[in-house]
Order: structure tokens, then sequence, then C-alpha cells
């Protein structure tokens, strides 16, 4: 029985078929055993018994033959005789396989990267327990001038939310800061999260040994004690459990260590460890310094916490509506907190998915443009196999299945490709940029790439798939094809369409560089070439006393400028482009006189505008005889003179009761703390003698800001860093720095987001470039080749080179033209919703619409008039006698 | 192969191969094509090979399971039997059958 292993060695594949056959053939010859034992006892010869029983079995092929169709073997064979001729034809066309699937790649590629940040951030759940009964509180503001958004409280707030939400298990947490831990002989620098009483029972985390924070200990100057994070604890702490109970130096302070939290266990914070918060309605709670957290309680509903919320916070609503005459009503609600803390994110996330959709659809097009052609090639292919009896089921089913083994690979390589990416963006972002510790490829990206491959092949395979529907038999078989009209209508369609959405991209990445380069290139109003930076961390018991303080600046700068090539040396409380202190001024005279206005505040030791080289524009810089006992001073910049002042000269006007101004600097662009518009701004800047600038303030500022020790040298000098760190040991053994920046890095630090923006949708864009460019080439490559005779006809009758050329190209040029109108249109509608992302350029920026423009064009018309230069070697005389 | 046999119809094997399986308890496909035949009395055109392919049709409906097992003869066969599915099917198919044939009687009867 030949057929039988022929059969079988075709079923190898299926394995489980390939079983059920032998099985099969067992059960037929029982059968068959069976019924010639029966003849046999009724007295027939061998011979006559088997066939008797074959006779009365019926046709043993036939049998096997129904009994596979019913089990479905028949419908895998003939699907996987489909795959393997579509195999056949895909390595024959090894030109158009290579393009689609490098197409696919990038395209599936691209979503399959920024999909995963989108997974991370917005759809996975957070790793925490019952992580929908857990969330922050946002304000709304509804009126005229509506508002929305994370809602940070004070003291006062707290403890109303604290005492009066009884439905609501709730948490504060102030500003993340680095301390200086003492391990050993060494002291480390380290990241401290302060947060309430509390904290992780809303996370839902026990510790791994020992307790949380009791509340006696989250009192205003309650028992000092600390939680480690499982890392610190293996890392530097020694990893023995004993520590529990144990004190351990931190701030230049004894702390008892209470906890040590599980292997793995993350918070929103991410800190290496934890300090009671210890909030009161004073001091730091004096403000709207503390950041919520909360944890539905068993049995309550959001709706119960939103309205003792808004009960409790009554004298909030009030104060605002005092505050604010004619505004809208003030009320809290909550929002579930990966929604709370992804806020900022998720619009430019979600962007990026929108982008990368425009990718899939321009890749999508340009492969249905080339499958189209492809299809046009083997009209007679099908032709013939229909008139040897092939179905048109058959003919779809097998062009789908080439389809879809097209977009599955490209989906395998895609993923791939998007894992690199995924990698490379990651490594483009700042640590602890995403409120996530992990981006994975998961089981849900894995599917979202999955589903991503079946819809491109979907949408690529339809137009041509429709197409094929159509083939006349009798009209198609020997004809040499030749696209039709209308099939050409569709490609030129296509390609305006790439050509819109590319258009779209670019005009939309040229926005964001134009944003970025307007934030690179601000005004600086200081000299950033030749200045190095180190930050240290005085959230630290010893600096807290003024005298104390002093004496660290003096020593440690006088140090710094004693190592070779350094010209000048300086610390402020912050940087330029870095975020300042907000504080309020009081005017003590003139007809400003009692008015009270916000400003950034920054701290300076004298020789910090002559190192940053900020110039003065009137009046003096601070001297060493500012010091803490002289008269109070004061240096505004420029927007500060010209918002409060107007035209009048500031030098010698009274500020908060006493403090003289002195001098007036140009602007710095720093980080805007005041008017979040931009993330780059010059606002109204205050500085004060670092020596003056004393009180409680002084510690508190030092909890949330790391002071920069500034040096400028006239030319690299190697090593600088660590003669940096030895001067400051010099100076006072056991601070070390946090970390060196150049003003570079520090710009680059505040631009990260911006950078990434520009990165990714630059990249989108010009990968959409690159598609639109090479489905714009094979449109025109593909008319050439397929009107050579007619060309040839064309140049026979007189027609110049020039003129065949540009009847060819015409068509792709058409087709571009076409896809900007549409462009254009798109973009109207579209760019707008780029608004809050742009800075310092407008959304119908006349400029960059027109360079995305002849980029575009300028592209296109390669595309379209390189492959149409072949059109020179066309020989009339050959395509004639070839007619 | 006279004239006087019928054709099995499409769809009444497999309520005989049900039926067999019920009333014999577990059988090979050999005992199930006899006993049919049997049955019948030798009335019916049944090519014993026509079974396996309802055989396995019922199996993938969930109506009658198969397992490997010995024969009376010590030969390796598939021995099939009813499964709960199965014994409701019965009930089904031949309430329907008894409609249709006392339908047909009837419509017989009035036009003979």
């Amino acid at each position: 029985m030949e057929w039988i292993r022929i059969l079988l060695s075709r079923c190898t594949a299926l394995f489980r078929r390939k079983r059920l056959d032998v099985e099969l053939d067992e059960e037929l010859r029982t059968h068959i055993e069976m019924a010639v034992e029966e003849n046999l006892r009724r007295g027939m010869t061998a011979d006559e018994a088997r066939t008797a029983a074959l006779r009365s079995f019926g046709g043993v092929t036939q049998t096997k033959e129904a009994y596979r169709v019913q089990s479905g073997a028949r419908l895998a064979e003939s699907l996987a005789q489909d795959a393997r001729y579509g195999l056949r034809q895909l390595k024959r066309d090894r030109g158009f396989t290579l393009t689609v699937m490098v197409t696919l790649a990038l395209a599936i590629g691209a979503n399959t990267a920024i999909f995963s940040v989108v997974n991370a951030l917005l759809i996975q759940s957070l790793p925490y327990a019952h992580p929908e009964r857990m969330g922050t509180i946002f304000f709304r503001v509804e009126g005229a001038k509506p508002l929305d958004g994370l809602h940070a409280i004070d003291g006062t707030q707290w403890e109303t939310l604290r005492d009066n939400v009884p439905s609501l298990i709730a948490a504060v947490y102030g500003w993340i800061s680095g301390v200086n831990l003492q391990a050993g002989p060494r002291v480390q620098y380290v990241h401290d999260a302060r947060v309430s009483a509390h904290y992780f029972d809303v996370l839902a985390i026990r510790p791994m040994i020992g307790r949380s924070f009791s509340e006696e200990e989250d009192r205003p100057n309650g028992p000092k004690a600390v939680m480690l994070s499982y890392d610190l604890w293996r890392s530097i702490l020694g990893g023995e459990p004993s520590i529990v109970g144990q004190a351990i130096r931190l701030k230049s302070e004894s702390y008892t260590v209470i906890g040590v939290l599980p292997e793995g266990a993350q918070t929103p914070l991410n800190a290496d460890l934890y300090t009671a918060l210890q909030p009161s309605r004073t001091g730091e709670g004096g403000g709207t310094n503390f950041g919520v957290i909360t944890r539905l309680r068993d049995g309550a509903t959001w709706q119960q916490a939103d309205a003792e919320l808004n009960r409790a916070w009554a004298f909030r609503a009030a104060d605002y509506a005092r505050e604010h005459p004619g505004g809208g009503r003030l009320h809290f609600y909550s929002v579930p907190l990966q929604r709370g803390e992804t806020a900022e994110l998720r619009p430019k996330a979600l962007t990026l998915m929108l982008a990368a959709g425009l990718i899939l659809l321009i890749a999508s097009a340009n492969i249905a443009g080339l499958t189209l052609v492809r299809m046009t090639r083997r009209v007679s292919e099908v032709a013939t196999r229909m008139a040897l009896g092939a179905s048109r089921w058959r003919i779809q089913r097998q062009l789908w299945i080439e389809n879809l083994m097209l977009a599955g690979a490209g989906g395998a390589v895609g993923a791939s490709v998007g894992f690199a990416a995924l990698r490379g963006l990651l490594a483009l972002l700042p640590t602890h940029f995403l409120p996530v510790a992990r981006v994975a490829l998961d089981g849900r990206v894995l599917a979202f790439t999955l589903v991503l491959s079946l819809l491109t092949s979907v949408l690529f395979g339809m137009l041509p798939a429709l197409t094929m529907r159509r083939v006349d038999l009798r009209s198609s078989m020997g004809s040499h094809a030749v696209a039709g009209v209308e099939k050409l209508r569709l490609r030129q369609c296509l390609i305006a369409g790439e050509v819109a959405l590319s258009l779209v991209l670019l005009a939309g990445a040229g926005l964001l560089i134009r944003t970025l380069i307007h934030l690179e290139t601000l005004p600086q109003g200081f000299n950033p070439t030749g200045i190095m930076t180190g930050t240290a961390s005085l959230d630290d018991a010893r600096f807290q006393d003024p005298a104390a303080f002093a004496k660290l600046l003096d020593e440690s700068t006088a140090a710094m400028l004693r190592i070779p090539g350094v010209e000048n040396a300086a610390v402020g409380l912050s940087l330029p482009y870095e975020r300042a202190l907000n504080d309020g001024v009081t005017f003590s005279d003139g007809k400003e006189a009692g008015q009270r206005a916000m400003s950034g505040e920054v701290y300076a030791t004298q020789g910090y505008f002559e190192t940053l080289e900020i110039p003065l524009l009137a009046g003096r810089y601070f001297t060493a005889s500012d010091g803490p006992n002289t008269q109070r001073v004061a240096i505004v910049n420029r927007t500060f003179a010209r918002r409060f002042y107007g035209n009048e000269n500031p030098v010698d006007r009274v500020i908060n009761k006493g403090v003289v101004i002195v001098g007036v600097v140009s602007d710095v662009p720093v980080a805007a703390g005041l008017d979040a518009t931009a993330p780059l701004a010059g606002e109204q800047m205050v500085y004060i003698p670092a020596k003056q600038f004393g009180g409680k303030l002084l510690a508190m500022v030092h909890v949330w800001f790391q002071p920069s020790w500034i040096v400028r040298t006239a030319r690299p000098v190697t090593g600088l860093t660590e003669e940096m760190q030895q001067a400051m040991a010099d100076a006072d053994p056991g601070l070390p720095f946090s970390g060196f920046y150049s003003m570079k890095e520090v710009l680059a630090k505040r631009l990260a987001l911006q950078r990434v923006e520009v990165a990714l949708l630059s990249a989108l864009a010009g990968l959409a470039l690159l598609l639109s460019a090479v489905g714009i080439f094979a449109l025109v490559a593909n008319i050439v080749a397929q009107r050579t005779r007619e060309i040839g006809i064309r140049l026979a009758l007189g027609a110049s080179l020039g003129q065949a050329m540009t009847h060819v190209s015409a068509m792709g040029v058409r087709a571009v033209a076409a896809g900007l109108a549409v462009g254009l249109v798109l973009c109207a509608g579209v760019l707008p919703l780029m608004h809050s992302v742009l800075y310092g350029v407008s959304v119908y920026d006349a400029s960059t619409g027109l360079a995305a423009v002849t980029m575009l064009v300028a592209v296109s018309l390669f595309a379209a008039t390189a492959p149409a230069l072949r059109v020179a070697r066309i020989d009339p005389a050959r395509t004639l006698r070839e007619e | 192969m006279g004239d006087t046999k019928l054709d099995v119809l499409q769809g009444t094997l497999d309520l005989m191969v049900l039926k067999t399986v019920e009333s014999m308890g577990p059988l090979h496909g050999y005992g199930i094509a006899r006993r049919i035949e049997q049955v019948s009395g030798d009335a019916l055109t049944l090519n014993q090979g026509t079974i396996y392919p309802a055989l396995l049709r019922l199996e993938q409906r969930g109506w009658i399971h198969a397992e490997w097992g010995m024969s009376e003869s010590n030969r390796r066969a598939k021995f099939y039997s009813l499964s709960r599915a199965g014994r409701k099917q019965i009930a089904k198919e031949t309430q329907n059958w008894e409609r249709v044939a006392a339908t047909m009687a009837r419509f017989l009867a009035e036009n003979s």
C-alpha cells in the first residue's frame, strides 16, 4: 500500500495526525482479520475468506479518505500545501519579500516598543495588592478658567484628611531627598523618602523584618526611626537581621532601624531608605508640600470617600472662594493611583502610540501597493490554476496564506526589533524618569504584536485580494497583463495617503525640534562653558547651625580655589536650568509697600555670579563683607525688577522688612516653578547671601535641595572632580559629593523629556519618510517596467527622452501632490493637539511647515525620478520588434 | 447486492451505530458493523468501512468514547462505548425519527 506511506510521510509534520493514521490502520486491519476469521469459521478457504471480507468492507482506500476528511487531516494537508507553495512564491520574489519584511519589522518593531511603554505605564496593574482600591487626590475648579490636576496638600489638610475621612487609609510623603549615611568608616550618599505612618499600609507592604512607622514616630519631634530597602540592607549595611533595633548614623544623627522591606518590594518613591515625615501644620507643612496616597477601606466606596473628603476640606474650598472672587468652585476627588501617577506622561505616551499607529498605516499602504503589483504579475498564474480547476475560494485562501506568512514573519522580526528599540529608548531616559520600576516585553505586549501582525496582513492583503476576485479567465490567460488604469489609481491613492500621513509626522516632529532648539538656545544670561558643578546633601544635623554652615562654605570654596587651573569657585542653592525655591516676598517701601508676591529664591556665596559669569546690570555683586551680622541684602534679576518696579531702579529699595536690594543681574533660564507653562523660563528671582540665609528655612531647604559647588576653569582640567572631592574632604571629611555635572548635563537633565520626545517622533517621522519614498519609488519603477512597450512606441514616434520620463514620473508626482494637499488639511486638524508640548513656536509655524513640505517634496521627487531614468535604457527598436 | 436491498440513508447510520453501542455495551468496529447487518436482517447495503468515519464523527461530537482493548480473539481493537451525551442524543434522534416515520406513513397511506 504505497499511497499510505506517501500520505504518512506527508503528514510527518503533523505529529498527531500521523498517530491517528497509524491507529486507523491498525483498527482496519483488525476489522478485516476478524471478518476473515469469521468467514473461515463458516468454512471458506483462506483466499475466499479474505476476498469476501474485503468485499463486505467496501473500499479500504475510500474509507481512509473519508476518515481523513472527517478528522480534518485533509484540510491541514491542503493548508500545508498552500503554505509550501506560498513559501516557494515568496522565495522566488526575493526582492518583494525582503522589502515587505523590512517594512513590517520596522513598523511592528516601533509599535511594539512604544506599546511596551504604554503597557507598563498605563495598562499593567501596579505591583501592590488590590491596586484598584488605591488612589490619590486631584482637585478641580469649574468655571470660566477650569483647572484640574494632582493636588499637593499642607499640614492642616493632612490632619483633617487623616482624622475626618474614615473611608480612606491615607498617607503623605515629602520630596525625596539625598542624605548622608554612615556605613562603617565611609559616608555614603543615599536616597531618603520621608513618609507618614501607614504609608506601607496603603501600599499593603509588610516589612520582611521588623515593623513600619508607628504614629508616635510620625509625630513632630518623635523618636528618629528608619526603614531600609532590601537592597540597601544587603549591600551596604551587612544584611544581618539583627540590625533591627540597632541605631545607624544618618544625617549625622542616630536613627533606630525598625524594619527592612521585602526583597523586590517597590514603592512609588523607590528610595534606598525611609524615614518618618513627622508632618505638622508649620514649617514644611505650612505650605502644600506633601503628596497623598490613599487606600479605600473594606466596605467603603469611592463616592463615600470623596464626599467625606470634600466635607473635611470645606475650609480649603472656602479659602479658595475668598481668594478668587468670581472664580469657580474648588472641589476634590479621588483618582486611581496609576492614573494619578502617570497624569503627565499619559498624553505623551498616547501621542507616540498614535504616531506609531500612523507608521503602521503607512507601512500597510506601502505593502498593499507592492502586493498589488505582485498580484498583477500573477494574474496569468492564477488564471492557469483556475483553468485547471482551482476554486476561487482556493485561490483566495492561497493569497491570504501568503499574506499571513509574511505578516507572521514580519511580526516575529518586528518583536525582536521592538525589543532592541525598547532597550535603546530606555537607555535614553534618565533614571527614575518613569514611575515604574521596569518595562518588560510581557505576554500582553507579545499578544499585541501578534494582533498587529494579523491586522497588517488584513490591511495590506485586502485590496489585492479584492482585485483578484475579478480575474476573468478568458481575458487573462496568455495575455501580457498590463496594469489597468483602475489599479494604478488605487496605488496612487495609497501613495497619496502615505505622503499625507508622513507630512503630519514630519510637521509634528519639526515642531518638537523647534521647541527643543528654542529651549536649548534661550538667552543664557551666563557662560555655561568651563563650569563643573558638584552636589552634596546638607540635610545633615551638623549644618543646621548657620555658623557651621558658613564655615563649611568658606573652607570648601577656599580649598577649591586652590585646585590648579580653577579660576573661580562658589556655592549656590540651585543652578541655572534648575528649579529654585519658591518663596513669598514682601515689599517694604514706596508705593508697593505691603504687597506680597511669589518669587524664586536662591542663596549664593560671594563669587556665585562671577563664577557663572552672570552679568551685573546695576548696583553690585555680593562681597565678603555681606555676613551674618551686617546689613541684610539681596540681588534681584531683571525680570523681578521689571515686574515689580517697572522702569524704576530697584537698587536701594527694601523688601522683606529690612533687606536692601543692592544689585540687579541678568536673567538666567530656570525650571519654571511658579508658572509651569514652559520647562525653562526666565522667572523673577531673588538672590540672598548664603550667610544671611538663615533661621528655620535653612534646615528645610536642605531637605528639598542639594546645593551645588561650582568651579570655573579656563581649560579642561583632568581629574577635576577627584580634586573637588579632595577639596571638600579637606573642609569636611564626612561630606561626599552626590554627583558632578557640567552645565550641559544640567540642561540635558532638565530637557530629558523634550529630548526623548524629539528623538522618538523624529525617528518615527524619518521612518514614515523612508517608507513613503520606497512606495513612490516602487510605483514609478513599476510603471516603467510595465509600460516599456508603450514608452518604446512613444520614443519611436518622436517623443524626446525627457518627455517620456516626465510622462512616467508624472504619475508619482501627481500622487505626491494630492498627498501633500490632504496632509496639509490633516495637519491643520491634528497639530493643534500638540499645543501643550510646544514652547516658543506656534502650532501653525510657517517655517516648520515649509521645511516639512520641502523635505517631503525633495525626497518624493528623487524617489519619483530615479526609476524614471531607466526610460533612457529603453531601446525603441527592440521593444517594437518584441511586439 | 440485489435490488431489494436498501441503501443506508444519510444520517441514519449514526443512529444505528449509537443504538448498537447502547444495546451491546462497549464494542469494536467489526462487531458494530456485523450487529447492524444482523439486526437489519441483511436488508441493508452496508459497506462496513463506512462506519469508521461515522464512529470518528460521533466521537468528535462526544457521543461515544473510544478505548483500546483486547478482543475475544485476543486482538488489539478499539472499543466504542456510549457517553451520557450520546444517550441523550439517542432519545432525541429516536423521537425525531419516529415523527418522520409516522408522517411518512400517513402521507403514504393517504396517497395510495
